[in-house]
């Protein structure tokens, strides 16, 4: 058998056929994790949206003043 | 992949899960454990691209994923003996007289190659993959993917070559 018959012989096979059960973890996995990203990014869009609505403006001001002061701490001694 | 979106990731498994099972399964020579890869690989794929990181390329980005998570299983368990290995990286169509008498003696024959020359086979010659692709996969040179695959071929007829007419 030469090396052109050979290659012939050996394309001239099919792969094996992949089990419905692998084909039904792997898309219903699949779409479920998309799902719940999409949903997520969904939520939190309206959210970032219903902050801008609700003043947004004064949400940041309240996160910058909370972070930018320094805090006091002080240890009592009992 | 567009973040998100479900119908494309459907189309990408379709298109690959065929010859992605057969290159787990002609690396890690059991069904299941292959099964459970491609799974595995193809969830990871819908995590990265939810999270806005899908990769550039998503067939190479498959099978180099497919080689590691196979590689990392096989070091963690014994290689099993042939003799006990009930698989088929490949079939014959219905009717293919010729193929299907040569069938079992060529998966045999298939499985029973070294592991490099084995995916030098299989990758040629089932996926259509470029020498300098299954080089770069397997981290060595063209001149030695391509000797790996020769060699590979060169035993397969051995093992053939008495029964083909």
């Amino acid at each position: 058998m030469d090396d052109d018959r050979l290659e012939r012989l050996l394309r001239g096979y099919r792969l094996p056929d992949v089990s419905p059960d692998l084909d039904d973890r792997v898309l219903s996995g699949g779409v479920a994790i998309m799902t719940r990203a999409r949903t997520r990014a969904t939520v939190q869009d309206v959210g970032w949206a219903l902050l801008h609505q609700l003043g947004f403006g004064y949400l940041a001001w309240f996160v910058d003043l909370v972070t930018s002061a320094d805090a006091e701490y002080r240890v009592v001694f009992l | 992949m567009i973040r998100g979106e479900s119908g494309a990731f459907a189309d990408l498994y379709r298109k690959y899960r065929a010859r992605l099972h057969q290159y787990a399964l002609s690396l890690i020579r059991s069904r299941t454990e292959a099964e459970d890869v491609v799974h595995d690989v193809f969830l990871g794929l819908a995590k990265q691209t939810s999270a806005g990181r899908s990769p550039r390329e998503p067939s190479a980005y498959l099978y180099v994923s497919i080689r590691n998570r196979c590689l990392d299983r096989m070091r963690r368990r014994p290689e099993l003996p042939l003799d006990d290995l009930d698989l088929d990286l490949v079939v014959a169509a219905p009717g293919d007289e010729e193929r299907i008498e040569l069938r079992r003696l060529l998966n045999r024959a298939l499985l029973a190659l070294p592991a490099e020359q084995r995916e030098a086979v299989v990758l040629r010659t089932w996926h259509d993959l470029e020498f300098a692709a299954i080089a770069a996969m397997q981290g060595t040179s063209i001149n030695t993917a391509l000797a790996r695959y020769q060699y590979g071929l060169s035993k397969l007829r051995k093992e053939l070559g008495v029964h083909g007419r």
